[in-house]
């Protein structure tokens, strides 16, 4: 029984493992990357130079002002990383194509995981090296310790489980809606504005914060930046404990959505 | 003479209104793509919106910035880019044209090459933009009648700054070959720096802003204008937009010179 566990999770280790060396060969990407973060990483170190200036403030929701920039490297290389998973599921239920995935010995939502999670290491991986570069020549290096990019390695994987759950349930919405698209849009925005991508959430007005922490966004993009830049084994066990309630119960949800749809296939022909 | 060239003036706008209406009904087939994609940007907009409305609302001044004029700014940069490639769509298709020999097919016509070709396509999500600014506009800033006619005249000035930027970033692609991805780029900076108040960058970076990248005449005059209903700084942001499309249109003609047809068999589309 064991073996055959072992064996099952091997196919999806391999499938990961494929799907990275294949996004690895577009590495010459780095290079738009690089235009698009220096830009956008400029102005947000212009815009929170003049603040930090204005206000006399050293801290700003917990955060100086290299540690705001290289926070918003972070949050900015977690969103750039994210897969088009829905657009994926949503094309394969439209074309048919599902049913040639679910008579392979494979679980569908699995095969997807492991091909989402492969991808996204590589692009994110990419968008901080060039994050990091970039930032490191803004403003220098922030206090970096081993304990501290290990805790952020913890935190990452779920941080993109989470994301490809949602992902994978609003691709499955195209069994019963016209297009995807929209749904798709409006989570991807609320990721960006309760995650915390712009600003941090200890920035928020007071009366939300509470509410913005323990929603699953900010669990995927807040959360593990601000763990780069202010490691705390404290923040890193609330944190997992988190993100592992919202996993368990996006994945019932997820499940149950996927059953629903599976009794809307229908193939015909050979 | 003049009543020609008034004769000439006229037509075209008459071609204007033509390709606008054509553009529009062939969008309108596929009603519910056209209307996803005008929501998308709407809802894309609206983020930065938010991000602006958390921020000033944590920091009420931003070097003498206050939250109407972030606003302002984003109204019309968004309504000021969305006219112009609602309008002149095909001005983000340039370096496509010019790699595939597309450019072909435009010269086959009657009508001047680069504003006939200008207005040959209608970009969906760009309505969405142009449609954003005035709603946010009017929603955020309740202008009164003086400052709305004003408003109105800034977004046209602001869409030609933004057609000849389309312009003269499309154009390198007679220089360089395939740009599309610099070409990219390089819009994706213009409309960044116009998003962002002017006063934020200091020294060489403010002197780029009002050439190179021309945002400066986006993210400061116009807001400027309104402010202070001011006609001088109305008329500057003009003055930039007529000095963008006319740099853009004589770089487009030089590089014309070095265009090379395709053997590609296509059909306009």
């Amino acid at each position: 029984m064991k073996h055959n566990y072992l064996q099952a999770s091997a196919k999806y280790f391999w499938i990961a493992k494929i799907t990275m060396r294949s996004n690895l060969a577009y590495f010459g990407e780095i290079g738009s990357r690089f235009i698009f973060l220096a830009i956008i990483l400029y102005i947000f170190m212009c815009l929170w130079r003049v603040t930090y200036t204005d206000t006399g403030a050293t801290y700003l929701g917990d955060f100086t002002f290299a540690q705001m920039l290289w926070y918003l490297a972070i949050t900015e290389s977690i969103i750039l990383s994210t897969p088009d998973v829905s657009q994926k599921v949503d094309e394969d239920v439209r074309k048919g194509t599902l049913s040639i995935h679910l008579i392979k010995p494979l679980s569908y939502p699995l095969y997807f995981l492991s091909m989402t999670f492969g991808e996204r290491i590589v692009r994110f991986t990419m968008n901080m090296c060039v994050g990091a570069c970039v930032v490191y020549f803004f403003v220098g290096p922030i206090g970096l310790s081993l304990k501290g990019i290990l805790l952020f390695s913890l935190a990452i994987p779920l941080a993109f489980i989470l994301d490809f759950l949602t992902y994978f349930t609003i691709g499955l919405a195209a069994f019963w809606l016209e297009d995807t698209r929209g749904l798709r849009i409006i989570y991807s925005r609320i990721v960006m504005v309760l995650g915390g991508m712009l600003i941090p959430i200890e920035l928020f007005p007071d009366f939300v914060q509470p509410i913005i922490k323990v929603l699953p966004f900010s669990q995927i993009v807040y959360g593990p930046a601000k763990l780069f830049v202010n490691p705390s084994s404290q923040f890193l066990f609330t944190l997992l404990l988190q993100q592992f309630i919202w996993v368990c119960l996006l994945t019932l949800f997820m499940q149950y959505i996927y059953k629903l749809a599976l009794e809307r296939v229908h193939a015909n022909g050979g | 003479m003049e009543a020609s060239l008034f004769a000439k003036f006229y037509n075209y706008f008459l071609l204007v209104v033509k390709y606008v209406s054509c553009n529009f009904k062939s969008h309108m087939e596929y009603r519910g793509a056209f209307l996803s994609q005008v929501i998308a940007m709407f809802l894309n907009n609206s983020v930065w919106v938010i991000f602006w409305v958390i921020f000033f609302n944590r920091f009420p001044v931003l070097r003498g910035w206050e939250i109407k004029d972030v606003i302002t700014l984003w109204a019309i940069a968004a309504s000021g880019f969305g006219i112009a490639d609602t309008i002149c769509g095909n001005g983000l298709e340039i370096p496509r044209l010019i790699t595939r020999g597309q450019l072909d097919i435009w010269m086959l016509y009657p009508r001047k090459l680069l504003p006939h070709m200008l207005l040959g396509r209608m970009d969906a999500t760009a309505c969405g933009d142009a449609l954003f600014g005035y709603v946010v506009y009017i929603g955020f800033v309740h202008p009164d009648i003086l400052h709305f006619i004003m408003f109105v005249a800034l977004t046209l000035a602001v869409a030609l700054v933004f057609i000849g930027f389309d312009i003269l970033s499309g154009s390198l692609g007679f220089f360089i070959g395939n740009s599309e991805a610099l070409t990219l780029e390089l819009r994706f900076a213009m409309i960044t720096f116009s998003t962002y108040p002017l006063n934020l960058f200091d020294g060489a970076v403010k002197i780029i802003l009002y050439t190179l990248i021309p945002a400066g005449f986006v993210s400061y005059l116009p807001i400027q204008a309104l402010r202070n209903l001011s006609l001088t700084d109305a008329f500057l942001t003009l003055l930039g937009g007529i000095g963008v499309i006319l740099v853009g249109s004589t770089i487009f003609h030089l590089g014309l010179k070095r265009y090379e047809s395709g053997n590609l068999l296509e059909m306009r589309n």
